[in-house]
């Protein structure tokens, strides 16, 4: 194991592309902190883990299609959200989805500088604890940058009902955040 | 128009390359790419054993000649359509005869392969083609009707060997078992010969280990170094306590069985066996953990096999022998080098087993070789067969009659 610690992303990549175990155990160690989080955002911790390994494995088994357009970070970032999305529609939590549309939209406002006041893992919770459909699809728009077109196409919703959903999941998560700036106040 | 807020800024930009100490999942990854890579080996073995099997097949077709039971019937059908009982004119759409003899002889100069598909035999001796008391004319035959069609006359009358007709055959000799070429089938099914014919071997078999994943034998780490070949004792590569995994080994090869008697057969080919394992290891004093060993062992099996049920077309056997292998090639993988050694001395194994074999053509047949083989320690390389044993092997192939 003692090579192998100074290489750089490509090396890796392609030491990877060959099977290397050891390579795969170094990419492993670098990206898994970075990854697991945007599992917990679209699933919750519990079922995270799993997601994570499915994510790796899909990774290592796809490597040899990267070719190196855009950054590899954002590639296997696609990839832990896809194997996310997968792992929802396994639980058919997705076809609950109409319910949000009853959801009722708070006209609570949120002091951004209250975001300030809390952590980085506290907002991931507070996001890990909306809706499993209002969810998916705040973490697609607002937080890993789809369109609302795609948005559309990847959940099967209509791009409205994108819109529709991310305006009344922020408006939730604003609620949550406050609410928890005011427990900790 | 922006449609995100800048709360939504403010928050993408807060959870953006976040990072947090993930769950160790990483045993998990090691089991499912292990699950791949024997499920893309195990693939490409089989897709490599149905590509050959097919490859001989073909080639066996195309190169046994042009020998079909219609052509074979034809003498045979002539014979039996000269049969008359009443003379008569010789007419244009009379069948031209050859002596049985002369085609029985020409058939045998072209053929390599003499087994002809089930025909009747003739019941009657062949007998002189009928002449007119009057003219000297041959007459035509008068025949009985025939239900089968190996009554009736040749389909493609190119296909008939011809004769002058103005040289009427006197008489024809009566077609005996002696006088037919040495390998000709003729029809009698209590005839031994037919059981006495050589037959090529093509097969590939999977090995039974003690499985506790799949196909994969996870040995206990008390083993895992004291079972290290003699061999290894100069290699620069030294196995480490631990748990090694063996992936199943994987064989294929051809045979070639000749019979001994009428129920014994001695076989003897080449067998090529592909074995891996993963273990911790040393490499010039460095540990890898997860490091693979591949063998590549070549040998030539020796087995007796006795036949006792042999019926239409279905046959059980047992069988006893054992085989001689040589490792051709060893290498080991560890992080992205890999590593080549030699490996000395011979793998010396016995096996009994007992089998079934379905013949779905005349000259082709399926069998299914399960058989239990002892591996004698021979100081190889850490592998399964030092691991354990005695071991389970399930053959499967293709055989021919030669």
């Amino acid at each position: 194991m003692s090579e192998g610690s100074t290489y750089t992303e490509a090396e890796l990549i392609a030491r990877c592309v060959k099977g290397d175990r050891v390579a795969q155990r170094m990419l492993y160690e670098r990206y898994s902190s970075v990854m697991y989080p945007v599992c917990v955002r679209y699933l919750g911790r519990e079922d995270a883990k799993d997601v994570l390994q499915e994510g790796f494995l899909t990774v290592f088994e796809k490597i040899g299609t990267y070719k190196g357009e855009g950054s590899f970070e954002g590639w296997m970032r696609k990839i832990f959200v896809n194997a996310s999305l997968m792992q929802i529609r396994k639980s058919d939590a997705l076809r609950h989805a109409e319910d949000i549309d009853e959801t009722p939209e708070s006209g609570g406002s949120l002091d951004y500088g209250v975001l300030e006041q809390i952590s980085s893992r506290e907002i991931m919770d507070q996001v890990a604890t909306l809706p499993q459909g209002l969810r998916s699809v705040f973490n697609l728009f607002v937080l890993d940058g789809y369109s609302h077109s795609e948005v559309g196409a990847m959940l099967g919703i209509t791009e409205q009902s994108s819109r529709s959903q991310v305006s009344r999941a922020r408006s939730l998560l604003q609620e949550k955040i406050k609410k928890l700036y005011e427990r900790k106040k | 128009m922006n449609e995100r807020s800048d709360f939504d800024e403010l928050l993408r930009s807060r959870l953006e390359g976040m990072s947090e100490p993930a769950p160790d999942v990483w045993e998990g990854i090691v089991k499912g790419l292990d699950r791949h890579r024997r499920a893309v080996i195990f693939r490409r073995f089989s897709v490599g054993v149905a590509a050959a099997a097919a490859g001989l097949a073909i080639a066996w077709l195309v190169f046994r000649g042009p020998q079909t039971g219609e052509q074979l019937q034809v003498p045979v059908q002539t014979a039996q359509h000269v049969d008359v009982t009443t003379p008569g004119p010789v007419t244009d759409e009379t069948p031209e005869i050859a002596p049985i003899a002369e085609q029985v002889a020409a058939f045998t100069r072209n053929q390599s392969v003499a087994r002809a598909e089930k025909v009747d035999k003739p019941s009657t001796p062949a007998t002189a083609v009928p002449v007119s008391d009057q003219t000297g004319e041959p007459v035509e035959p008068k025949t009985e009707p025939q239900p089968s069609v190996a009554t009736e006359p040749a389909a493609n009358p190119a296909e008939t060997p011809s004769v002058e007709p103005n040289n009427p055959v006197e008489t024809q000799p009566q077609l005996t078992e002696d006088d037919l070429p040495d390998g000709f089938w003729d029809g009698d099914d209590t005839d031994t010969r037919k059981t006495h014919t050589s037959q090529l071997t093509i097969f590939s078999n999977l090995t039974a280990v003690a499985s506790e994943n799949d196909l994969i034998y996870k040995a206990s780490p008390s083993h895992a170094s004291s079972q290290t070949g003699k061999g290894q004792a100069t290699s620069s590569v030294e196995p480490l306590s631990g748990s090694p995994k063996f992936f199943v080994p994987l064989s294929a090869g051809v045979q070639v069985a000749v019979p001994l008697t009428e129920r014994l057969l001695v076989a003897s080919g080449l067998r090529y066996t592909y074995l891996v394992s993963q273990y911790d290891m040393l490499v010039n004093k460095e540990k890898f953990e997860g490091a693979y060993n591949q063998l590549h062992y070549l040998g030539i099996p020796l087995e007796l096999s006795y036949r006792f049920v042999q019926t239409h077309g279905f046959g059980l056997y047992a069988s006893v022998g054992g085989a001689a292998e040589k490792c051709i090639a060893q290498r080991y993988v560890y992080g992205s080098n890999t590593l080549r050694e030699k490996v000395g001395g011979l793998q010396w194994s016995a096996q009994a087993g007992l089998g079934a074999e379905y013949w779905f053509a005349q000259r082709a047949g399926i069998y299914f070789d399960p058989s239990l083989v002892y591996y004698f320690d021979n100081s190889q390389p850490l592998s399964i067969r030092t691991q354990q044993p005695l071991q389970a092997r399930f053959e499967v192939g293709l055989r021919f009659k030669l």
